[in-house]
């Protein structure tokens, strides 16, 4: 079995160092990656988009389709694990439900450790000025309403972790709580339809130089509405997981 | 110039460190026994190795304000990393896994 074990790791690792040795040299301005659409995006993209960031160009222009499917995407996945019978508990019925139910009085039983309390509570502040950071810079610079959702998302369930699930729940309004989890998706097919307005095309964005102030607007907009959209919803994915009915 | 090469002897000498660090941990993580030992490999090999070989990038080619932001990232690292190793050995510990015994006369 070790035999068999150590010529299969020797195989896949001589096929990948074959299959690198094949790549082109990084950088190699005639590589794949560089003759094709690439080659457009970086010569026409600010002309075509009036995006200076080229990510964010590809992202919402070139690729808004995509995009929009991908918030879709995410959007659904909660709706799925919601429509799960253990997501919308009632009180217990099963045995599987009472061990449940078990479990999390144990859970509130064990006091939160001091060190992480400690730890989550230093580091939150700065967690969420580097999700607002990469959300405003995210135009302009690496960063954007996906990037700025993962790590807000994240900041609430760190933050829930330590302070007990109903504090964090109460970070989002409950009676908008709704209306943010599907912000994404509703805020994209609004500005797709300003777009169809405005030039023509579903999700299509103004280019020209006169319009860059909306052009920007709609950007933001956008960004915004992904990085709420996606925290709430990564945070009630979390909160999901064992949620006291 | 005897500074700069010096300021980048440190900066490779962190790397090497770090790298070795991270090795060490990687096989540790493999090879032990059980979750406390592991979790122990895991974070030795987060903090300093990923630390170090930070703060050997920021010394490289000399101080710019760029290099401000590996130094902050390396005392996340540090701050984070024994953190997460703490939550889990505390956890696997509530939940009543046991140590690994030193030897087989131990407690089981």
């Amino acid at each position: 079995m070790r035999v068999f074990a150590l010529a299969l790791v020797l195989v896949v690792a001589a096929t990948m160092v074959i299959g690198i040795a094949g790549l082109p040299p990084h950088g190699d301005p005639d590589g794949p990656v560089h003759t094709h659409v690439g080659a457009r995006y970086l010569e026409q993209g600010v002309a075509e988009t009036g995006l200076r960031n080229l990510v964010t160009a590809v992202l919402l222009v070139y690729r808004g389709f995509d995009t929009f499917l991908e918030v879709v995407v995410i959007f659904t996945a909660l709706v799925a694990v919601l429509a799960l019978p253990s997501a919308t508990r009632q009180p217990p019925q099963s045995r599987d439900e009472s061990a449940a139910a078990s479990r999390r009085d144990t859970d509130d039983a064990v006091p939160v450790s001091p060190v992480v309390f400690l730890v989550v509570r230093l580091l939150a502040p700065f967690i969420a000025v580097f999700a607002l950071a990469s959300l405003y810079r995210g135009h302009v610079t690496p960063g954007g309403g996906f990037q700025s959702a993962a790590i807000i998302g994240a900041m609430m369930i760190a933050l829930g972790l330590v302070f007990g699930r109903e504090h964090a729940a109460r970070l989002v309004p409950h009676g908008a709580k709704a209306w943010l989890q599907a912000l994404g998706p509703l805020v994209f097919a609004v500005v797709a339809l300003v777009g169809w307005r405005l030039t023509g095309a579903f999700l299509g964005f103004p280019a020209d130089e006169a319009a860059h102030a909306l052009r920007e607007a709609l950007v933001v907009i956008l960004e915004v509405a992904i990085a709420v959209g996606g925290a709430v919803i990564l945070a009630q994915l979390f909160m999901a997981l064992d949620a006291p009915s | 110039m005897i500074g700069g090469a010096l300021l980048e002897s440190a900066a490779v000498a962190l790397v090497v460190i770090g790298v070795a660090f991270l090795l060490a941990g990687t096989i540790g993580l493999v090879r032990f026994p059980d979750v406390y030992t592991r979790a122990h490999a895991a974070s030795k090999c987060d903090s300093a190795g990923a630390g170090s070989v930070l703060l050997g990038l920021a010394l490289h080619d000399g101080f710019a304000f760029g290099d401000l932001k590996l130094v902050l990232l390396a005392i996340l690292v540090v701050v984070s990393g024994p953190t997460t190793a703490h939550a889990l050995a505390r956890a696997a510990m509530r939940s009543g896994r046991r140590p690994w015994p030193r030897d087989e006369g131990g407690p089981a």
